[in-house]
């Protein structure tokens, strides 16, 4: 149910806090740091995707003038790590599984001089035969890419519930197909990079572009064998994260390891080529069939999905991104009978991972097709389809998800409306089609450790303005404004009155970071609750100055007033300084936690994994020109719930960078690769969105109220990646009648399956 | 071989001594501390080391730094006069035109290099200019939208930026004055 509340910061158009420093280059990215005597560093890569290494000669680049530290895996303790399963290394030890892996690095004075010590370090290759296809790689006798993986399995599921065979005996029609989504690279502007530091007491300090300082700091300290304490983490400004920067590569360590040895920082910073050959990690490459069973009047009976998920050469968090990819979209419509069977295998590719969506946007490439697959084999309306069967509030997925709020509904009659879809419909034109598709999100999913909350500090100086100290990731996406909003909101005070630390694992307490769109309605929980604290003891202080019990006391706009007499108040100013200047006196730091309340999810993955779902529609109009297969984007319209919009300038944001991104995985970007060797490591081959391709676009927000989130908000950042793949393609099969199963939709493949179709109408004539 | 060059940057000229092979983005970033100058993709596709040298926009990471001896060079910091932005500056902040902020210097560049050339472009001149510089984060939408502001003189004329109310006079010098009266 939505709710008219009225908030004083919460909701308004603000500015964004860090506005400044981003329109004037102040502000300062991990290329931007520069530490007193630093050293530059630099990796040797593997030119193979899988191969043995004999032995490796340094000796060479050592001796080179300026070079200050070689370091190969003889250099580390040789402990694999990963964030599901340790399966991988800081430096090669004893074979290499893909394209780019790290083997050696080089530290020294300039990168010339590193440039050349990496071409005189001597490797003893044997190359091996590799495996690059996921279902090759489970036949028996395929090379092995990890010893102890049997047939290259690295995770199955098998999940049902409800009885399927029944499910599909009561449907009256049943549709099937299988669809093919492709890695795509979250093309941050900025690369990954990190400058470290170790100091003889046994302590790293490692600067990172990292969106998840804490996991980072984990996973660091496991694979150097150190305690966490021993790992300080200090965040710069991220230039773009999308889930590549959240520390399953190993730039960081392989700066770690070199900064020790050459008793120097060190910098290290990816190229634009190695941020595509072994920086931030893929969307995982899955081949997904769907198999749905409708009843007549357009009930959604039965959903059996089969998933083929290729991990590449390492696992990171695709184990994770499997599962949802297998089961995230049934909290979207009203499921009663499902059965998901997925696998995850390796390859020697590069390793697979997170970005935005989170294996949502290759789920809801496939399943929203096979909707409207239904759909026309039903006869109904696209958008009826999605009317007769999406979740609303108080549904319970078959997996458990329960759903406080849900405007799914709302959203879809926005869109209606907003597409004028009716009359479009009604006056199609030739070569012009509609499509649609409905989204689902989660907002936090608990899967690292039974913990899926936030912590935050925030510290009242004695002029009454407020300092948030939170070791979440802001990684470009403006949290960190929505974060000082709701403590403005909670405080009573002007949201210029607030700033926020930058992240730091030694001064900001325990946060998981930034993914599963978790920041806005996680930590935002903990903000508020740190705030409401800082308020208790604001109002304890002003009781005795107001004359008053602190129950009848009520902040607004920067001062205290009591309740029913508002005439009698004062700032907080006065109060944070009455509260330190005077006997005993003490300033002002409140503290707060949140952990949703949600559950891990058991051996059979049943659990409602999140504290809030939120929801979205978006459809397209396309133009399809049949002479060259180039596809137009007319008009797109885009209807989201994320509960109350806190920062509407970030929100709007999100919704808008989530299309290009959804646009660019629809059309354009897509790995070219050959025998495990990426042939199209840059921008100019691998295309992403420019200006010019971004259609003409409606969005709104839907009235909504989550009753768990902080005034109501929950979360948004993944929800506009997740469907667009799917309703360009709805959109194109409605023009043309011809629909494309392998990502990305290329003029090419459109023209083929064309002429494909006209040759087939042919022979029946 | 180091060769001596006269830059100038922002107005200012700075004598360096270079290898011929330098980059200006290099030179830029290293030797003159300009880091708001970014790296992004190193082969002149994407637009974050946008420059201007001599009034028109350039990748500063395909430009020899040699080669821009006695031409004027314009960074995103020369932009900002006495504290106070440019008027793209202003707009991409009013209208949310970045996110993480990596790509906003070459995109202001850009539009400045564009908006000096040609003040009043259309809607269609802008998206076909800006098309060389790649954001990642906005979807575009909002960088349109700011600069579009410019073009249409609809940025606020009493722009502040985070502009404080002065909730109380400043009293830490009394307070601590007091403490001194006691002693």
């Amino acid at each position: 149910m939505a709710k008219a509340e009225k908030f004083s910061v919460v909701g308004q158009r603000v500015q964004r806090i860090e506005g400044f420093d981003k329109v004037t280059g102040d502000s300062q990215f991990i290329a931007d740091i520069y530490l007193p005597n630093m050293l530059v560093g630099k990796i040797l890569r593997s030119p193979f995707p899988h191969a043995r290494i004999r032995g490796i000669d340094t000796s060479k680049a050592e001796k080179l003038r300026g070079v200050r530290a070689v370091v190969t895996a003889e250099d580390t303790i040789k402990r694999p790590w990963g964030a599901f399963f340790a399966d991988q290394y800081i430096l090669s030890v004893g074979k290499t599984r893909y394209v780019g892996e790290e083997v050696a690095a080089v530290a020294a004075v300039d990168p010339d001089i590193a440039e050349e010590a990496i071409d005189l370090i001597e490797v003893d290759w044997e190359p091996l035969p590799g495996v690059f296809d996921a279902e090759e790689a489970m036949q028996d006798g395929a090379p092995l890419v990890h010893d102890d993986k049997a047939n290259n399995v690295a995770m199955t599921m098998d999940i049902e519930r409800g009885n399927i065979v029944q499910a599909f005996a009561e449907s009256d029609v049943v549709v099937e197909d299988t669809f093919v989504s492709m890695p795509q690279w979250h093309c941050s502007i900025e690369t990954i990079g990190s400058v470290a530091e170790y100091a003889p007491n046994g302590k790293y300090t490692i600067y990172m572009n990292t969106q998840t300082l804490f996991n980072a700091r984990y996973r660091i300290a496991t694979a150097l064998g150190v305690p966490e304490t021993d790992v300080r983490i200090i965040q710069s400004a991220v230039g773009g994260g999308f889930g590549g920067k959240s520390c399953d590569d190993n730039n960081a360590l392989v700066a770690a390891v070199l900064a020790r040895k050459a008793g120097k920082p060190v910098k290290l910073i990816n190229t634009r080529e190695e941020e595509f050959l072994a920086g931030c990690r893929p969307r995982v490459f899955m081949k997904i069939n769907v198999r749905l069973g409708f009843k007549k009047d357009g009930r959604i009976r039965a959903k059996h999905i089969k998933v083929i998920a290729d991990n590449g050469a390492y696992s990171a968090k695709a184990p994770a991104i499997t599962g949802v990819a297998a089961m995230r979209h049934d909290t979207c419509y009203k499921y009663s009978d499902v059965k998901t069977e997925a696998v995850l295998v390796y390859t020697n590719k590069i390793p697979t991972g997170a970005f935005r969506g989170f294996g949502n946007p290759s789920a809801e490439w496939a399943v929203e097709q096979a909707i409207d697959l239904g759909a026309h084999e039903l006869g109904i309306d696209p958008i009826e389809i999605a009317r007769i069967n999406a979740a609303e509030t108080g549904y319970v997925s078959p997996h458990g998800n329960r759903v406080n709020s849900c405007e799914l509904k709302q959203c879809l009659d926005m869109a209606e409306k907003m597409m004028d879809w009716k009359s479009k419909r009604a006056g199609k034109q030739p070569n012009t089609g509609l499509g649609l598709a409905c989204t689902v999100h989660v907002s936090g999913k608990r899967h690292f450790g039974d913990y899926d909350g936030s912590s935050a500090t925030i510290k009242l100086n004695e002029d009454g303005k407020a300092l948030i100290l939170s070791g979440e990731g802001e990684c470009g996406q403006g949290v960190h404004t929505a974060m000082c909003q709701i403590a403005a909101e909670e405080l009573g005070v002007p949201v210029e009155d607030v700033e926020i630390s930058r992240a730091d694992t030694d001064l900001t307490t325990f946060c998981l970071g930034a993914f599963a769109s978790r920041l806005t309605y996680v930590s935002g929980n903990a903000v508020k609750n740190a705030a409401a604290n800082v308020k208790q003891q604001l109002f304890e202080q002003a009781s005795e100055m107001l004359e008053a019990n602190a129950e009848d006391l009520v902040s607004h706009d920067g001062r205290i007033f009591v309740r029913g007499a508002e005439g009698k108040s004062v700032s907080v100013s006065d109060v944070a300084r009455a509260r330190l200047f005077r006997h005993n006196g003490a300033p002002i730091v409140g503290s707060g936690s949140f952990d949703a309340d949600s559950v891990l999810p058991d051996s059979t993955r049943f659990g409602n994994e999140s504290g809030a779902y939120n929801y979205g529609v978006q459809a397209a109009q396309v133009h399809v020109d049949p002479e060259t297969g180039q596809v137009k984007i007319l008009y797109f319209v885009i209807a989201s719930d994320c509960g109350t919009v806190i920062y509407p300038l970030g929100a709007e944001g999100q919704v808008e960078g989530g299309l290009s991104q959804g646009i660019g995985y629809a059309l354009t970007e897509g790995l070219q690769i050959d025998e495990g060797k990426p042939l199209n490591p840059n921008f100019s081959d691998y295309r992403i969105p420019s200006m010019r391709d971004m259609p003409p676009l409606q969005h709104a927000f839907a009235d909504s109220y989550e009753p768990t989130g902080p005034f109501g908000a929950k979360g948004l950042g993944e929800l506009n990646m997740d469907p667009t793949a799917a309703v360009i393609s709805n959109a194109i099969f409605d023009a043309v009648g011809v629909r494309i199963k392998t990502l990305p939709i290329t003029p090419e493949k459109i023209l083929k399956a064309l002429r494909e179709k006209a040759a087939l109408e042919k022979a029946k004539t | 071989m180091k060769k001596k060059v006269t830059l100038t940057v922002n107005g200012e000229e700075h004598e360096i001594e270079i290898e011929a092979n330098r980059l200006l983005l290099q030179v830029l970033r290293d030797t003159l501390g300009l880091t708001g100058t970014k790296e992004g993709c190193s082969i002149g596709v994407c637009g974050a080391c946008s420059v201007i040298i001599d009034g028109r926009v350039v990748s500063s990471c395909l430009t020899l730094a040699a080669a821009c001896a006695g031409k004027k060079i314009e960074t995103i910091e020369g932009l900002a006069e006495d504290g106070r932005l440019h008027p793209l500056q202003q707009a991409f902040i009013e209208y949310g035109g970045f996110q993480c902020g990596i790509c906003t210097p070459g995109q202001i560049m850009a539009a400045k290099s564009l908006l000096d050339e040609n003040p009043k472009p259309t809607e269609d001149e802008v998206k076909e200019w800006m098309s060389g510089n790649l954001c990642r984060c906005t979807g575009y939408y909002k960088i349109l939208e700011a600069v579009m502001a410019v073009v249409n003189n609809k940025i606020d004329p009493d722009f502040a930026f985070r502009k404080r109310e002065q909730t109380a006079k400043i009293q830490s010098l009394d307070v601590y004055k007091s403490v001194a009266k006691t002693n």
